[in-house]
């Protein structure tokens, strides 16, 4: 049997303790939401925090709401719960669409969308999928609050700009303009429990069905130290018409704006041609989705 | 330094004191004395350890015992009703469904929870739901099918007990 190191346990009443707390704590303590990451961490000996602080007492970490421009998600819901939101899937179908191919059932029941974040793991579902929407998280510290982008948040696997003393409190999740689409792929040894050998998160918005594209935005995950764009494949496809001629290319380029390593999961060479069909394969479901989206609203 | 917690297991109240690092699992089995909960590989992976928790199927091995303070659990002794078994279980005995019976608690734990949110499952949301349960004895196809025909006998029952 696999025993925890020994720790101590710390639950603070609201968020202003919590904050308190952090800030005299700093590097001795870890925040504990759904464990699923940090609990097979410290079994394993990587990593032995002298505290381990629990937020469940503070509420306000646990809303998934829609605001005036978009929605705001709590830190500490988990998993299962954006997978099974009606809200999610309408407006931001490939975020949904992540959350339900993560890890197995039992374990989207504990996992939170902000531990999927914090952890800066380079295969996590998640970041792709938010990122594809120009997510940004809200940072507090007992100093104050701050905004990040996701695309400026990742440093490096396990590596993030959060500091000791700060908490990742909500993921802010804009509007997006109208016609827009998106769509994420992992391709896995199997289908569950499963860390993506590639995974693809595609967001497009045209100026009006079956029109141009205004914006695009291809996240590739699990072909780099980090989350990247495919910069070159989004360059071309701006102000054109999504044609399948043009997506092709648009893979074929998205190839070259990734450097895989050969790993237990695949070769360099093979996540190459992995990253082609995905590419591929969600922009076709994101322009897809943007004329769909304009059928039903027609009715 | 032990804290006090309060669990609802099988809706039967336990108070304890647990040290922070003991798991839900071990918890469970070693102050509750509850063994039909098995710890596996104790990282997530093979969910022989699953309870339900709040009523969502988990990996206890990954549950702080301090975090389930005050929670509502179901393992597998809280199944039955009396002497008879839940039609779950009944079908897995039916259908040879067990073989080793190590991965069996879990598998009917999350087997249950399915069925109470889709009385209808579909061979792959039977899979899928069962996805975080590993077997290495039965190859799954006997598990898959006696869901199935719990999901059957479950319906026939509700139906009995409306009419």
């Amino acid at each position: 049997m696999l025993l925890l190191p020994k720790f101590d346990y710390l639950e603070p009443e609201n968020m202003r303790s919590a904050l308190e707390l952090m800030a005299s704590l700093k590097s001795n303590a870890k925040i504990i939401a759904g464990g699923t990451d940090i609990i097979v961490n410290m079994k394993k000996g990587i990593i032995s925090p002298k505290h381990l602080v629990s937020l469940v007492k503070v509420k306000e970490l646990f809303g998934l709401e829609q605001r005036k421009k978009g929605i705001v998600i709590g830190s500490h819901v988990i998993v299962s719960e954006l997978a099974e939101s009606n809200l999610l899937w309408k407006n931001y179908s490939l975020i949904a669409k992540a959350a339900s191919v993560l890890g197995s059932p039992l374990v989207r029941n504990r996992a939170t969308i902000g531990g999927n974040i914090v952890t800066a793991r380079p295969a996590a579902d998640l970041p792709p999928a938010l990122m594809a929407v120009g997510a940004k998280v809200e940072l507090k510290s007992k100093k104050g609050r701050r905004e990040v982008a996701l695309d400026e948040f990742f440093l490096g696997p396990g590596k993030t700009v959060i500091r000791p003393d700060e908490i990742l409190t909500k993921i802010i999740l804009n509007e997006l303009p109208p016609f827009s689409g998106g769509d994420y792929i992992k391709l896995g040894h199997r289908k569950a429990l499963e860390i993506a050998i590639v995974a693809v998160a595609s967001r497009v918005t045209l100026d009006k069905p079956q029109g141009i594209i205004k914006n695009v935005r291809i996240m590739l995950s699990a072909v780099a130290p980090q989350v990247i764009h495919a910069v070159s494949a989004e360059k071309i496809l701006m102000n054109e018409k999504p044609t399948d001629k043009l997506i092709e290319r648009a893979a074929t380029l998205a190839m070259q704006d990734c450097r895989p390593i050969s790993d237990i999961r695949g070769g360099a060479e093979y996540r190459k041609e992995i990253v082609k069909v995905l590419t591929k394969r969600t922009l076709a479901n994101a322009v897809k989705e943007v004329n769909r989206k304009k059928v039903k609203s027609e009715r | 330094m032990k804290k006090m917690i309060t669990l609802f297991v099988n809706d039967k109240e336990y108070e304890i004191a647990v040290l922070p690092n003991r798991t839900l699992t071990q918890v469970l089995r070693e102050d509750l004395s509850l063994l039909g909960t098995k710890e596996g590989c104790g990282l997530g992976d093979c969910g022989a350890c699953t309870v339900i928790l709040d009523g969502r199927p988990v990996n206890s091995c990954l549950v702080l015992a301090v975090q389930a303070n005050g929670s509502q659990i179901t393992t597998i002794e809280g199944v039955a009703e009396g002497q008879s078994l839940h039609p779950v279980q009944q079908a897995f005995v039916d259908h040879g469904a067990i073989q080793c019976g190590f991965c069996t608690p879990g598998m009917i734990l999350s087997a249950k929870s399915l069925l109470e949110k889709n009385a209808h499952p579909t061979e792959l949301e039977v899979r899928e739901a069962l996805s975080g349960n590993l077997c290495r004895c039965t190859g799954y196809q006997k598990i898959v099918e006696a869901v199935q025909t719990a999901a059957k006998t479950m319906k026939k029952t509700s139906g009995r007990k409306r009419g």
